[in-house]
């Protein structure tokens, strides 16, 4: 007999998404009744564009990640813009705010994390709850950000973005681009400070200027100032910075409450063992950024969240969940568990600014253990930082470089060697022709669908061919593909041939 | 003497050619030369240009050879080599059942030849094992375009439709050096400035995009994850067309959810193609597809197989499907998605019936009512039409063993060199109980054959080919052939007679035409309103064309496909979402991409044997970028043995920094120690059953002598 097992996921994000996916074939067969709650009303989205949204450059529908129609066909029960209020590990049970308890066999929290909020005066930080900003204080996290930030924008405000890290500088660009005046505050000689060294850094001021975002460094922020919302920033360096919006942007912390209230361990995340189990039964789960993966706290980042969730839904569609009364199963040893990516590979998204940073890039020139090479030509905004370890990229900040920084992303990902001479790789990059400039010799090959060579063209032209179809008659060139037809007609008119 | 007006014997291109009867040299006993055909416009390759030299070759099979007690061949006479054929398959039949013959035929065979084979090997030895070479080209393609459009026909439209591009987008294709006369059909988009390339060499097609367009240059078999990128662009920036998406196709929520995970940034990371060119190329696509819905010049998606042979092509192909279909092209004037086919007669041989799976017409082995309808042109009981049989690299893989074939005949095609995994079918061709090739020349893969049948070139034998462009087209007779060759249809005719097969056998081509006709009525691939006189008065004449059709002075039959309905029965096209796994990379291995040199056809059978064009490519090189090879010791010209699971080859370095630093390269058409397919993966494509021949990767020695 057919027995059907309970499984909870709490959370809708992309993480979770692709989790519900991986379970779907479950769900078709009637293994697995699936229940998912997320206290957000939308389906699960992609939180990476939401700025795009907020300046009008994405449509919000676009965001999504799920087809919520096809969920519900093949069974998903979503309960959006539901909140779980607690865990009952015991009678396991989820409680749910306004509504009936859920009950599972096997729970997974997929909570993710929540924007970190600055203790300024004026602004609510409790770090473990659900911020009430004042009028025109928000942070990007959900759609509802996006649409409070298109609202200050469409006023043509003026907005501050407090905070130097990647989702700062991409949320100002993306202002930028729109035609609004972002102004990006950040304490620290220059953004990206973690990441990008002092050079790169100027360089890096630069280019966000010249993209049309202000900059304002090395701020100490103390607090806010409203009058029927938002209406600058304190400082102790700066004085009063005036704006009409300020866009949080310091950061985000796990959601671990729900899982802290019903006897979870909890650290920088949820504490999974590397098979993702928060419990020793093996019967409750955490993935993605709420989750502390043996020992490793969460990136921020959705490509692990997505290797988690793939593995894990493998996991509970080969392993049932242990019987109620019966003790618990131990996993086998022999399990491989989910690979985890590590990559803390920084890209900026945005037009006219690529920068592309990755691992650890300090160190000076002569450093014994380590080379460190470095490109600047602030002119054309163009700087690279680099630093490897037997030929292997350890570190590298990359800007205005967009092949190179390809190419570094690649070999710091697979930890595969680089070129001895870094040059090789800035020249991906060189606009100029790659074609070496040696003028061809009468042996080479002029013409390469037929083979004639430009010795056997010169001889035609010499025989008295005047036109490209004459020369092929005579010796084939220019009679296949076409491509050389140029340089015929060139030789015929006796001008000199270009390489 | 008058003038042949025929095609090329190689590619699917078919370029024009004359043939005129006077020698033009000891071993060319035809004068050739290009014809004003609208795929070529009078222009021939060096390899179109040499093929007559190979009519009258020195090397050329005279008689029937039969292998001796001490390896060496014999001739021996066609009675006795017909007889022997029928007795083994008897014997063969009768110890080890129906299925332990089995039959391997190309992509090159005439039509007539292929249908024929199709019915020799279901009628004739009542074998259900037949797949053929194509399986290794056009397989994906035509998986993908089936599940999309419900059809599959290479390019949907005339080539020529590509003349007046304003972009086209081209995955994976070489045509500079593998067709190129192609080239100058895509001389609008590079005037335009909309060509673009997407290959990890900077191809001589790569090169054409130097102030044309751009080239993207990926790491290998990363192309699924580009594509992906460049739907999520159009999805994520509003660029598609929704009010085609909205009325002629459906599956868009689902192919929206499944693009939103490939944003640009995470596109890059793990194509190494930067973000800023992903969005460029998306948003020019956008723009010009745009400004062709408004009448202005048509954009078009093309791919090759360096997209499609991989594990993943199918789904790769449906990518670009999908992209095309966001765009608002497929089946409308603003321009369309197609493939590029590969082999002579690529586009045909897919369709009556050599495929494993496939009766003719394009229609399938299993469903009863298409079995009926061949079954009644063949003038037996459907009962008689065995089930379908197995894929290529199976067939191929299992050869010899319990599971597989224990005689094999082989039609057109050298497995021994072109197959995957090429040292385990060598191995399985060597265990089998008997192996008969038909070849004009002594192929790799004849040479390892218990009996060896001399056929026909191409300017000896009448027939009809099908072109990339699905136009049906006359390959006509310039010569008389050596007195001991013979056409293969006179071969399935003896040996179906030996074989007391029911139904009959023409060895007529045009006879076998009008039963193909016959038998292609009704079906996808649709044959019945081609007359044979037309084709030779040089009627354009494209398929699908019903009986009836009325064939006048310019294209007639269906030269553009899908512009009122698509193929399925809603007559909409269908985005299907496809997801791309994680690479996984060796380290330490370097990637290795297979291809062709200008020089050179496939396995290589006819163009090494013509001395100017072994003379400029003589051997495989590999191709390696200067930083790589510096950095394992590698000089120019300098011998290096690549290493793998599978096996191991030794080629000559030649340094170019037209490949990546992660990737080497090298031509698949040579034999023994320089074979790449030694190297390539076995494993397949879960739809179209297409091998991994793109993608492997391989470990570098440079080896000491010079």
């Amino acid at each position: 007999m057919k027995h059907t097992e309970r499984i909870v996921i709490i959370g809708f994000g992309p993480v979770a998404a692709s989790l519900i996916e991986g379970l779907l074939p479950g769900v078709s067969a009637g293994t697995i009744e699936l229940s998912v709650i997320s206290a957000e009303p939308e389906l699960a989205y992609n939180r990476v564009l939401l700025a795009e949204v907020a300046v009008g450059a994405a449509a919000a529908e676009h965001l999504n990640m799920v087809d919520g129609q096809r969920l519900r066909e093949a069974g998903v029960k979503l309960h959006l813009g539901v909140t779980a209020t607690g865990v009952d590990r015991s009678r396991r049970r989820v409680h749910l705010a306004g509504a009936a308890p859920l009950a599972y066999d096997r729970l997974v929290f997929a909570t993710g994390a929540r924007p970190v909020i600055p203790s300024l005066n004026g602004l609510n930080f409790d770090p473990h709850a659900e911020s009430a900003l004042p009028a025109g204080v928000l942070a990007l996290r959900t759609l509802q950000d996006a649409h409070d930030l298109q609202q200050i924008l469409s006023r043509r405000g003026r907005v501050l973005v407090l905070g130097g890290g990647i989702l700062g500088i991409e949320a100002a660009l993306a202002m930028a681009q729109a035609g609004h005046q972002p102004v990006l505050v950040h304490h620290g000689p220059a953004p990206l400070g973690r990441v990008v060294d002092a050079d790169g850094g100027r360089l890096l001021i630069g280019s966000l200027q010249a993209a049309g975002v202000e900059v304002v460094s090395g701020v100490k922020a103390t607090g806010i100032h409203t009058a029927q919302g938002f209406t600058g920033l304190a400082t102790d360096t700066h004085g009063i910075i005036a704006g009409d919006g300020l866009l949080i942007s310091t950061g985000v912390r796990a959601r671990t409450e729900l899982a802290a209230s019903c006897g979870l361990e909890t650290n920088r995340g949820i504490r999974t063992n590397k098979y993702l189990a928060a419990d020793t039964e093996h019967r409750v789960f955490a993935l993605g950024d709420c989750a502390e993966v043996d020992g490793h706290p969460p990136v921020g980042l959705l490509a692990p969240g997505w290797a988690q969730a793939s593995w894990l839904a493998g996991f509970l569609l080969n392993h049932r969940a242990p019987r109620p009364d019966g003790p618990s199963r131990p996993i086998p040893a022999d399990l491989p568990a989910p690979v985890f990516d590590t990559s803390d590979v920084l890209m900026l998204k945005g037009q006219g600014l690529e920068v592309t940073a990755a691992g650890d890039t300090s160190g000076g020139l002569f450093d014994q253990d380590k080379q460190v090479v470095v490109y600047a030509d602030p002119a054309n905004g163009r700087y690279l930082r680099l630093v490897t370890r037997d030929a292997v990229p350890k570190g590298f900040v990359a800007m205005g470089l967009p092949r190179t920084a390809a190419e570094l992303v690649l070999a710091y990902e697979r930890g595969t060697a680089l070129p001895k001479d870094a040059s090789t790789l800035l020249r991906l990059d060189d606009p100029a022709d790659q074609s070496p400039a040696v003028a061809p010799g009468p042996g080479d090959q002029l013409c390469r669908c037929s083979g004639a060579t430009y010795g056997e063209v010169e001889h035609a032209v010499e025989s008295g061919c005047t036109t490209v179809t004459e020369v092929g008659e005579s010796c084939r060139a220019g009679t296949g593909c076409g491509g050389c037809k140029a340089t015929i007609e060139q030789m015929l008119n006796k001008l000199p041939v270009p390489a | 003497m008058g003038s042949t007006a025929t095609h090329c014997p190689y590619c699917a291109l078919q370029c024009g050619i004359s043939l005129q009867a006077q020698p033009a040299s000891e071993h060319e006993p035809l004068a050739l030369s290009g014809r004003d055909f609208e795929t070529n416009g009078g222009a021939l390759c060096r390899k179109g240009y040499s093929a007559a030299r190979l009519l009258a070759h020195p090397e050329r099979l005279q008689s029937p050879l039969l292998r001796q007690p001490d390896g060496s061949f014999a001739p021996i006479g066609w009675e006795q080599a017909l007889d022997l054929v029928a007795r083994q398959v008897r014997d063969t039949r009768t110890a080890h059942g129906a299925d332990a013959v089995a039959v391997f035929g190309a992509g090159g065979l005439t039509n007539e030849k292929a249908y024929q084979l199709g019915k020799f090997a279901r009628l004739a030895l009542g074998t259900s094992r037949i797949d053929y070479n194509g399986r290794f080209c056009m397989s994906s393609a035509a998986a993908g375009a089936n599940r999309a459009f419900g059809l599959d026909r290479g390019l949907p439209f005339p080539l020529a439709d590509l003349d007046r591009a304003a972009m086209i987008l081209m995955l994976g294709s070489n045509v500079a050096d593998t067709m190129p006369p192609f080239v100058r059909h895509l001389e609008g988009a590079r005037a335009s400035g909309g060509l673009v390339v997407v290959d990890p060499r900077r191809s001589a097609t790569a090169k054409l995009c130097d102030g044309s367009g751009w080239h993207l240059q990926p790491t290998p078999a990363t192309d699924l994850q580009l594509l992906l990128g460049l739907c999520h662009v159009l999805l994520a920036e509003s660029l598609v067309d929704a009010d085609y998406l909205a009325r002629r196709t459906t599956g868009l929520a689902q192919l929206r959810s499944s693009v939103a995970a490939w944003w640009p940034e995470r596109t890059e990371a793990v194509t190494g193609v930067p973000a800023s060119q992903i969005r460029r190329t998306a948003r020019e696509l956008a723009a010009a597809a745009q400004a062709a819905r408004s009448g202005a010049d048509p954009v078009y998606i093309l791919t090759g197989r360096g997209v499609e042979q991989h594990e993943n092509g199918t789904d790769t192909v449906t990518a670009a499907i999908n992209l095309a279909l966001l765009l608002g092209l497929p089946g409308t004037r603003a321009g369309g998605y197609g493939t590029i086919t590969g082999q002579g007669n690529g586009q045909g041989g897919r369709e009556h019936g050599q495929k494993c799976d496939q009766l003719p017409g394009y229609r399938k082995i299993t469903d009863p009512e298409h079995r009926a309808h061949v079954a009644r042109v063949w003038g037996v009981d459907p009962e008689v039409i065995p089930g379908p049989g197995v894929p290529a690299t199976e067939l191929l893989h299992t050869l010899g063993t319990d599971d597989g074939a224990r005689m094999l005949l082989v039609h057109g095609s050298n497995p021994a060199l072109s197959s995957p995994d090429a040292s385990q079918v060598i191995a399985g061709l060597r265990r089998l109980d008997f192996l008969v090739v038909a070849d004009f020349f002594l192929s790799e893969t004849a040479a390892e054959a218990h009996l060896v049948l001399p056929v026909l070139q191409w300017a000896e034998e009448e027939g009809t080919m099908t072109n990339l462009e699905g136009r049906v087209l006359r390959r006509r007779a310039a010569l008389q052939p050596p007195p001991q060759a013979r056409d293969e249809l006179w071969i399935f005719a003896e040996l179906a007679r030996r074989l007391d097969a029911p139904g009959t056998f023409s060895s007529d081509p045009r006879e076998v035409f009008e039963e193909l006709r016959r038998a292609s009525a009704g079906g996808l691939a649709d044959y019945s309103g081609i007359d044979w006189e037309d084709l030779d008065a040089g009627a354009a004449v494209y398929w699908p064309c019903p009986r009836g059709t009325r064939i006048t002075g310019t294209r007639s039959g269906t030269p553009r496909l899908f512009l009122n309905r698509f193929a399925h029965p809603d007559g909409k096209a269908r985005l299907t979402a496809v997801h791309a796994t994680a690479q996984i990379h060796r380290p330490g291995r370097l990637s290795l991409v297979t291809g062709r040199l200008l020089e050179h056809y496939q396995s290589g059978t006819q163009t090494r044997r013509v001395e100017e064009l072994a003379a400029a490519a003589p051997e495989a090189r590999l191709e390696i970028h200067p930083a790589t090879a510096l950095a394992y010791g590698i000089a120019e010209g300098q011998r290096v043995q690549l290493d793998n699971e599978r096996g191991r080859v030794i080629a000559r370095a030649a340094l170019s920094t037209d490949i990546r630093l992660d990737t080497v390269f090298l031509p698949f058409h040579f034999p023994g120690g320089n074979n790449a397919n030694v190297l390539t993966e076995t494993l397949v494509d879960p739809s179209s059953a297409m091998p991994e021949f793109k993608h492997t990767t391989v470990s570098l020695h440079p080896l000491e002598e010079r």
